[in-house]
């Protein structure tokens, strides 16, 4: 993989990398696609690519559960104002 | 027959509670298996089979009131509000959650050395790794500061350190535990399990935790054709199989032990197994790139000291908050999902896994159960003499499969060699686990589990 393409990845990941972590990480991730290239020696498209689950879906309504309370989950946030989560300017 | 736990109901009275508080405090002071530790939380059902006795959870599954850091920097001041299924299970018997144990960052790692947020050592030798990523569950367990611990396992993150640490460790049939309060790694992968210090707890455990939850989509009941606890019939692997010589030596040993209580031992070839360990990092890094693309640290998490922009923000907290190990998995994760990349690796790795699942389909109707090492290295060193980052990827190849076929593994102490334990697991065919308990349970009533020469409290 070349310098910009490990750049779009982290800009689609949402990571920003300094220099040495772009070096040392870029190495690592070069690594394993080196490894992942083993899976290119199989004639691994011409498999059946059925479902990976033998179980049919389930689904629930669409209702709240009582479960999580708002409260506790805004005790979390990082800054609030009244039951409002602050965050930077958007414009 | 006694209850196995009846030795364990530590925190029945204040006398009690108060010399098994003492002991855990001096024990982990060595160790570092907790990162919160507290017994002193109200106490659950009375009457109910775990009535009085301790467990520990792993700091990615949710407890009420407790942190839910993952191990994680970014997570690390998150205070859970509400308790996952399985552990509620739990609870409603009695069951007594007395702390999160540490792991590998999001469960990303063999060593817990990995975790943001302290360093487990190895009860056998603490300048040796607990294992990963459900280390401080399973070093816990090992030195008698809980009876069974819950972990997560991706890929073999409950086997794992449970081998390294001389434990039970089961990693359950895909959707058989609720992983409603397990927070995501890989969806397709992930299991809750449990590190225990007997197969009937093990087995208990699995039994109260097991089952259906409507807050878990992915769960389900054993089917009608759920296969029977018999075994008689075990399928070993052949050939050179890399292994250090004391796994070797154990593996030889425990095929030995089964022969000669009249299994019959049979070769099986698992074609499929070289690929084990590049699919399963294909597939699990792909679903963490998506997974962890919610710690944005705009509602809850790290966030970073100042930002012109809420996309600054999340950029920010992303890049302080993980550590090496989880960029290294999101990159990969996000590049083998990118179009024009999505077919060479992505889509190529599905299909390989159903050829992966189609190969253990063959291989059950040859035998009932198949046993194997769980890794090919003893409980490793720190630093030089150990194993970096990528040998401990490529080692992964005895545990990966059973997440990708979603099938039941069970790792157990089978021996020590030089001074550690050595674990060995058996795979059986989905919802299966009754069966896993009845094998090895022969084995432990011939081999009880190895303690740790400085860990042994009265009531382990």
């Amino acid at each position: 993989m070349d310098v910009s393409e490990l750049k779009v990845t982290a800009d689609l990941a949402n990571i920003e990398l300094g220099e040495e972590e772009f070096a040392s990480l870029g190495r690592e991730v070069e690594k394993m696609l080196d490894y992942f290239s083993k899976m290119m020696e199989t004639d691994g498209m011409s498999l059946p690519s059925g479902p990976g689950r033998r179980a049919a879906n389930r689904t629930r309504p669409d209702a709240v559960s009582g479960d999580a309370d708002p409260d506790s989950l805004l005790e979390n946030a990082p800054e609030l104002e009244d039951r409002f989560i602050v965050i930077p300017n958007v414009l | 027959m006694e209850s196995p736990f009846a030795r364990w109901r530590v925190l029945s009275d204040a006398a009690a509670r108060k010399k098994y508080e003492a002991y855990v405090k001096e024990a982990d002071a060595n160790i570092g298996a907790f990162l919160e530790f507290d017994a002193g939380r109200p106490e659950g059902r009375p009457g109910g089979c775990l009535e009085g006795v301790p467990f520990a959870v792993k700091d990615i599954i949710a407890v009420k009131g407790f942190h839910l850091t993952c191990g994680s920097k970014i997570l690390q001041n998150l205070v859970s509000p509400y308790t996952a299924t399985a552990v509620e299970k739990l609870a409603a018997e009695g069951g007594i959650v007395v702390g999160k144990t540490n792991m590998d960052e999001f469960g990303m790692g063999s060593s817990t050395d990995n975790s943001a947020l302290g360093k487990t050592n190895n009860p056998w030798d603490g300048r040796r790794v607990s294992g990963g990523s459900s280390g401080g569950s399973a070093a816990a367990v090992a030195a008698g500061m809980v009876p069974f611990a819950l972990g997560s396992d991706t890929g073999g993150s409950v086997r794992q350190p449970a081998a390294f640490c001389g434990v039970y460790g089961l990693k359950p049939t895909y959707g058989a535990v609720s992983r409603y309060g397990l927070v995501a790694y890989a969806s397709s992968l992930d299991v809750v399990g449990v590190c225990a210090c007997s197969v009937g707890i093990a087995r208990d455990v699995f039994e109260l935790m097991r089952g259906q939850d409507e807050k878990d989509q992915s769960s389900l009941d054993p089917g009608p054709d759920a296969p029977g606890p018999d075994a008689k019939v075990i399928g070993v692997l052949g050939g050179d199989l890399g292994l250090d010589p004391a796994v070797e030596r154990a593996y030889r040993a425990a095929i030995g032990f089964y022969k000669s209580k009249g299994f019959e031992l049979k070769e099986i070839t698992l074609a499929m197994a070289e690929y084990y360990v590049p699919v399963y990092y294909t597939i699990a890094t792909a679903e963490a790139s998506a997974n962890l693309a919610r710690y944005t640290g705009i509602r809850y998490g790290y966030r970073p000291a100042c930002a012109e922009n809420p996309e600054e923000l999340t950029r920010r907290a992303r890049s302080e908050g993980f550590g090496d190990e989880v960029k290294l998995r999101i990159l990969l994760g996000t590049y083998v999902l990118r179009s024009g990349f999505q077919d060479q690796y992505y889509q190529r790795a599905q299909r390989l896994r159903q050829a992966i699942r189609a190969d253990f389909d063959n291989a059950f109707t040859r035998a009932d159960v198949i046993l194997t090492p769980v890794f090919p290295t003893q409980a490793f060193l720190r630093g030089q003499g150990g194993l970096d980052q990528f040998q401990q990827k490529l080692a992964d190849r005895f545990t990966t499969a059973a997440n990708l076929a979603g099938l039941p593994a069970f790792s157990f102490p089978a021996a020590v060699e030089d001074g550690l334990p050595v674990g060995m697991q058996f795979l059986a065919p989905a919802f299966g686990e009754a069966r896993l308990f009845e094998v090895v349970r022969l084995y432990e009533e011939n081999f009880p589990r190895p303690l740790p020469p400085r860990y042994k409290p009265e009531w382990s």
